[in-house]
């Protein structure tokens, strides 16, 4: 590799007077400094995503004979029931928890924009549920949402029928899609919160000596001012949202009759329960051309903005 | 994408600045009429105080029912914060398990965090400071990982582990972690930022790299230091699909993954829950004390609460 030719050609000392010695020798430097993180991504990185390219396309197993399967595994996921079942979970469960995760965040960041006495102690406890595990939150909320838990009284006191959301098999999508707002809003409201202080007073107070009610000034003053953050925060969570998968496998496994089973819990169970990696990475590539999709039209609509 | 840098507006007065002294303000009465009204002010504290109730039940939740006898999990008196019992907590922090996914999560997050700040400063340094064949190719390449999903590379970075024996050990779980593009990406810009003439008068006065690297260049970088520092800690103490798939072994799990394999055994919910407080405290304590590195960094790099 060039890196290694490089690092032996100047063994000799470097004479201070010699332009090219000097450069040789950053370069070297240069080289030897960027060498790990070189190697860590060669190794993990670069490597991976480029097998994982490749794996799609093979039955590999570990310890087992690997062949070519063409489109095989590709055919199999456009077959595959279960597959379509995940892909449609997640884009339900991404089209509810992104709108409302920006809404709550927007909603937080509007209430605690102004200093007044005790704001810094709400932004902190709005922020906190981001920088708490998931799995903690998985296992809390499953109580939570248990047959008797909190939130089963607190619908029969509304006059809601009770019962767990876990356990239903419509109402499990909207239970993890709770506990996603829950534990993204704090971050959204950080984003916006800091758009909110750029925005200059003068234009509000402008406004406000027009005769604009509050409702105005949000509406043509805060709000195209917010338009790249929201949009910046839909693609972040919307990205999220696909990923899910920390909540899926504690809180519900998947179920109930694979009503919650979405796309990284099947990648999951395909490579780490059955073993079978070349589906997994098919999995993997289905994800990866998603998340692709949602940069694309970020990258369209920014450019009609601008 | 997601390098996205925002000061940390928890710290930041926005708005009215020191409320108490809205005379002095040069806009006069259009400045106090941006505040909102009595009503409004009541309406505000009204929703605002809801949702911090909302947002802090599930952590009252989590205590309170951790200091619960086993068993005793019906609503309402689940919630009472009486009567108390540490039985939970004597078993949890009784069982040789818990202290070990402890020292597993140590581990996992402390190496990493010493190493991803090392190889990233170096790495950084190079990409900001030197001139070197493939700079701009590697650079940019690195930079592009960073849309790849990590899920995309994850069964073939297992199987590249579990090819070299690493599933169930220290290194398995921590190597690649540390091929961290975010952080070369926020060292180079950083290192980047700062003056040249610091980097030219140390190259005349000779110092060799190393020592420039230490004595200069470390120094200079210690806020970005610390608020990567503090996210990858985060993110390595929260870890969870990496760890899972790694550490099988019931003594190579980490805090999250002997949790949740806890809760799939249904284990009694108050030992559960007493195992996610220990989880949850240290966070909770370097929160408490450094707040601002928590939101700069999980705001600088955008993803992964």
């Amino acid at each position: 590799m060039t890196v290694s030719g490089t690092a032996t050609a100047s063994r000799t000392a470097p004479r201070p007077a010699s332009r090219r010695a000097m450069r040789r020798r950053e370069a070297r430097i240069g080289l030897l400094f960027v060498l790990p993180v070189l190697l860590l991504f060669l190794a993990f990185r670069f490597g991976p995503a480029i097998a994982g390219g490749v794996l799609a396309f093979t039955d590999y197993t570990i310890g087992a004979e690997t062949s070519w399967t063409g489109l095989d595994n590709l055919r199999r996921m456009v077959d595959d029931p279960l597959f379509w079942r995940a892909l449609r979970t997640t884009l339900i469960y991404s089209v509810l928890a992104v709108p409302l995760s920006i809404l709550a965040a927007l909603g937080m960041a509007l209430l605690v924009r102004r200093s007044f006495r005790g704001v810094k102690l709400f932004r902190s406890i709005f922020f906190l549920p981001v920088v708490t595990s998931l799995v903690l939150a998985g296992i809390v909320f499953t109580w939570i949402f248990s047959a008797g838990g909190p939130w089963s009284s607190l619908l029969g006191a509304v006059g809601l029928p009770e019962g767990s959301w876990l356990s239903d098999t419509t109402l499990v999508v909207p239970a993890l899609v709770i506990v996603a707002v829950w534990t993204r809003f704090g971050f959204g409201m950080l984003i916006l919160l800091a758009r909110l202080q750029d925005i200059p007073r003068e234009l509000e107070e402008a406004a406000l000596t027009d005769g604009a009610n509050a409702w105005h000034r949000f509406r043509h003053i805060v709000l195209p001012e917010l338009k790249p953050a929201l949009f910046f925060l839909a693609v972040i969570e919307t990205t999220v949202s696909f990923q899910v998968f920390d909540t899926v496998y504690v809180m519900t496994g998947g179920g109930p009759a694979q009503s919650s089973y979405m796309l990284v819990f099947q990648l999951y169970d395909q490579a780490f329960r059955y073993f079978d990696f070349g589906y997994a990475s098919a999995i993997g590539l289905a994800l990866f051309v998603m998340t692709l999709v949602v940069a694309l039209i970020q990258r369209l609509t920014l450019g009609r903005d601008r | 994408m997601t390098a996205l840098s925002t000061p940390a507006a928890l710290d930041a007065d926005v708005g009215a600045g020191a409320a108490g002294d809205g005379g002095s303000s040069r806009h006069g009465r259009a400045y106090r009429a941006l505040e909102p009204s009595r009503t409004g002010r009541t309406v505000r504290a009204v929703l605002l105080f809801l949702a911090a109730l909302v947002t802090l039940f599930p952590f009252y939740a989590m205590v309170v029912l951790s200091f619960k006898p086993t068993g005793a999990v019906v609503m309402p008196e689940a919630l009472l914060p009486w009567p108390l019992s540490t039985e939970a907590y004597e078993h949890v922090l009784g069982a040789e398990s818990v202290l070990r996914w402890t020292l597993n999560t140590l581990v996992y997050s402390v190496v990493s965090v010493v190493a991803v700040l090392f190889l990233a400063s170096l790495a950084g340094y190079a990409f900001a400071r030197k001139r070197f064949p493939g700079k701009e190719v590697m650079f940019w390449s690195f930079i592009a990982m960073i849309m790849v999903p990590y899920h995309v590379t994850l069964v073939p970075s297992f199987i590249v582990i579990s090819e070299a024996g690493g599933v169930n050990t220290y290194w398995g779980l921590i190597l690649p972690t540390l091929a961290n593009a975010q952080a070369v990406f926020l060292m180079r810009q950083f290192i980047k930022s700062l003056p040249d003439e610091l980097f030219e008068a140390a190259m005349l006065d000779g110092c060799s790299e190393w020592r420039m690297y230490v004595s200069m260049v470390l120094p200079l970088i210690k806020p970005i230091l610390a608020t990567l520092g503090v996210f990858v800690f985060l993110w390595h103490w929260n870890d969870f699909l990496w760890p899972l798939i790694v550490g099988q072994s019931s003594d190579m799990r980490t805090l999250t993954t002997g949790l949740a394999s806890l809760n799939a055994e249904n284990a009694p919910l108050n030992v559960v829950l007493a195992g996610s407080v220990v989880a949850f405290v240290p966070i909770f304590m370097a929160y408490l004390v450094g707040q601002r590195y928590f939101t700069e960094g999980v705001t600088m790099t955008g993803v992964k609460g």
